[in-house]
């Protein structure tokens, strides 16, 4: 699955809070969560916490990560890498780009992997 | 075993959270020695559901895993499932139930407690709640129209009314203190989280059991009655304790380890051989002016005292932490506190509420120059997270920002 979709303009997710987009709206499998940095950065996470069911579009976002809402497990937003207890397990990350004044969202596209192949493809 | 010289060989003695916080912490910092866990129920799994979700039936055991085989495996992780029966500080090994010894140079103990027993005539026959097997068992006596009397009403007992009901069995939850957890989570929130077990259809009764008495076969249906000083009794099928627990100091002892209501440990986590240390419940904070702490058992302090153990048996700095946090699920919310609620501890400090239709919705407990000391609210995670940060962080907050429910949570940091 390649094909963006169009998930609104930048500002009509505040900074410092998150969407989420549900299958029926993405095709994906899994409710997605679209995060807005306090710094104006966009990043995607699959959006229940991967210890127990809680959206993490409704945890506290700072810098460049998300608390859960139930128990605190942290996320980087970059990465999906888990930074504390009790989740072990690192979240799944889309990518999200910002183009033509809207924030579309490609589900189910690693955002590491689709980092590093544009890196690639601008040396 | 030594502590001269770096740790190559480490033996972690339990298989609980703050067993695993350590061995994971381990590995971050980069430890590329020997760690052999024991666990003697196997893989490590995370307890507080115990009493909550896993109580229910609605998570399994392989769901309540901390982590999954692969995960040890991927570092290197021996998992041994067996019970340590002593140490043997000056051979550096750990003797295991069999007779077999395990080289250490460093052990972490993180033994944790065994549930306190009802003190009482016939309390032996009381249900406690420690591990899968006492969940499991206690499942089965939840059962629908099943008379359960719980004695102690503070969080785990809360709890297991709570998923008694449920479960359709009819609860009556027994505590001395009326309301409990006041220190935990302040008074008004207590009153209303107390009052909530009979608006669930639970009998509450304020007091405490002078004897259990079994009617083994004389009366089905009845086969307890838990007596009361005054003479009156409750029938019951099944009696539950959630009276605490008593550390597990018993392999610390017997290696002459320094223990006083819990293993005596340092800010390294560091117990009286500086070899040997200690985590979770079952360890008791001395801090650097000699007084000791009153032991933590919720599961954050645990995590962080395998996290402050692991760079202890490295050499390193401890890990600093901020306030304290612990949560609480019944009847359907979720219930955290945060710092201290706990006015007995500060003088001259002021409670200030944020009441939704003349309900406490969270409560703040204020120093007297300002700032805050403790936060605690039912299903406000974010109020709970920003208090945090207030705490950690010395930020003086606007107590009027506080006590408002319209006020957004994310900008009572700024």
């Amino acid at each position: 699955m390649s094909e963006g979709i169009d998930v609104g303009s930048p500002d009509e997710i505040e900074e410092g809070t998150a969407r989420v987009i549900e299958p029926e709206e993405s095709g994906f499998d899994e409710p997605i969560a679209v995060f807005h940095t306090e710094t104006g950065c966009f990043f995607a996470l699959d959006d229940t916490c991967t210890h127990e069911e809680a959206s993490l579009a409704e945890g506290w976002i700072e810098g460049d990560a998300v608390e859960c809402p139930l128990h605190s497990s942290s996320f980087d937003l970059r990465t999906g890498r888990v930074l504390c207890l009790p989740a072990t397990q690192s979240a799944r990350t889309h990518k999200v780009e910002v183009t033509g004044g809207r924030v579309v969202l490609y589900p189910g596209v690693d955002a590491e992997d689709a980092a590093r192949v544009s890196e690639q493809a601008a040396e | 075993m030594s502590a001269s010289g770096p740790a190559r060989q480490i033996v972690v003695v339990g298989g609980g959270v703050a067993a695993f916080s350590a061995i994971s912490e381990l590995r971050s910092r980069g430890f590329d020695g020997a760690i052999t866990l024991l666990s003697p129920e196997g893989l490590p799994y995370d307890r507080p559901t115990l009493s909550k979700g896993y109580l229910l039936g609605t998570e399994d055991a392989t769901k309540i895993r901390l982590a999954p085989e692969a995960w040890y495996a991927e570092r290197s992780i021996e998992l041994v499932p067996e019970r340590a029966v002593a140490l043997r500080p000056a051979e550096g090994a750990v003797e295991l139930d069999g007779g077999r010894r395990l080289p250490a140079d460093r052990v972490l103990l993180a033994t944790g407690g065994v549930p306190r027993c009802l003190g009482v005539p016939g309390g032996e026959a009381a249900h406690t709640l420690r591990d899968l097997a006492d969940s499991d068992a206690l499942r089965r006596a939840l059962a629908p129209g099943a008379r359960v009397a719980v004695v102690g009403a503070g969080l785990i007992g809360a709890e297991v009314a709570s998923a008694a009901v449920v479960l359709g069995a009819e609860a009556t939850l027994i505590d001395p203190v009326d309301p409990p957890l006041v220190p935990a989570v302040g008074e008004a929130l207590a009153r209303r989280l107390h009052a909530m077990h009979a608006e669930r259809g639970i009998r509450t009764i304020v007091g405490a059991p002078v004897g259990i008495e079994a009617h083994d076969g004389a009366a089905p249906g009845s086969a307890y009655s838990v007596r009361f000083a005054d003479g009156s009794t409750v029938a019951a099928d099944a009696v539950v304790a959630g009276i605490g627990i008593l550390p597990d100091t018993a392999l610390a002892e017997a290696a002459g380890l320094e223990a006083e209501g819990g293993v005596i440990v340092d800010d390294t986590g560091a117990t009286s051989n500086p070899a040997v240390f200690a985590a979770g419940d079952t360890c008791r904070r001395r801090a650097g002016d000699g007084t000791l702490a009153r032991r933590s058992e919720h599961w954050e302090a645990a995590v962080h005292s395998g996290q402050v153990a692991a760079a202890g048996m490295l050499g390193a700095e401890p890990p600093q932490f901020g306030a304290p946090w612990l949560w609480s699920d019944r009847h359907g919310v979720h219930v955290e506190a945060v710092g201290t609620l706990d006015e007995r501890h500060a003088p001259g400090a002021r409670t200030v509420l944020r009441m939704v239709d003349g309900v406490p919705q969270a409560a703040f407990l204020l120093a007297a120059d300002g700032h805050l000391l403790g936060c605690s609210a039912v299903d406000l995670p974010l109020v709970v997270r920003a208090a945090r940060r207030i705490i950690d962080r010395g930020i003086v907050p606007d107590p009027d920002a506080l006590a408002d429910p319209s006020a957004d949570p994310r900008k009572l940091t700024r």
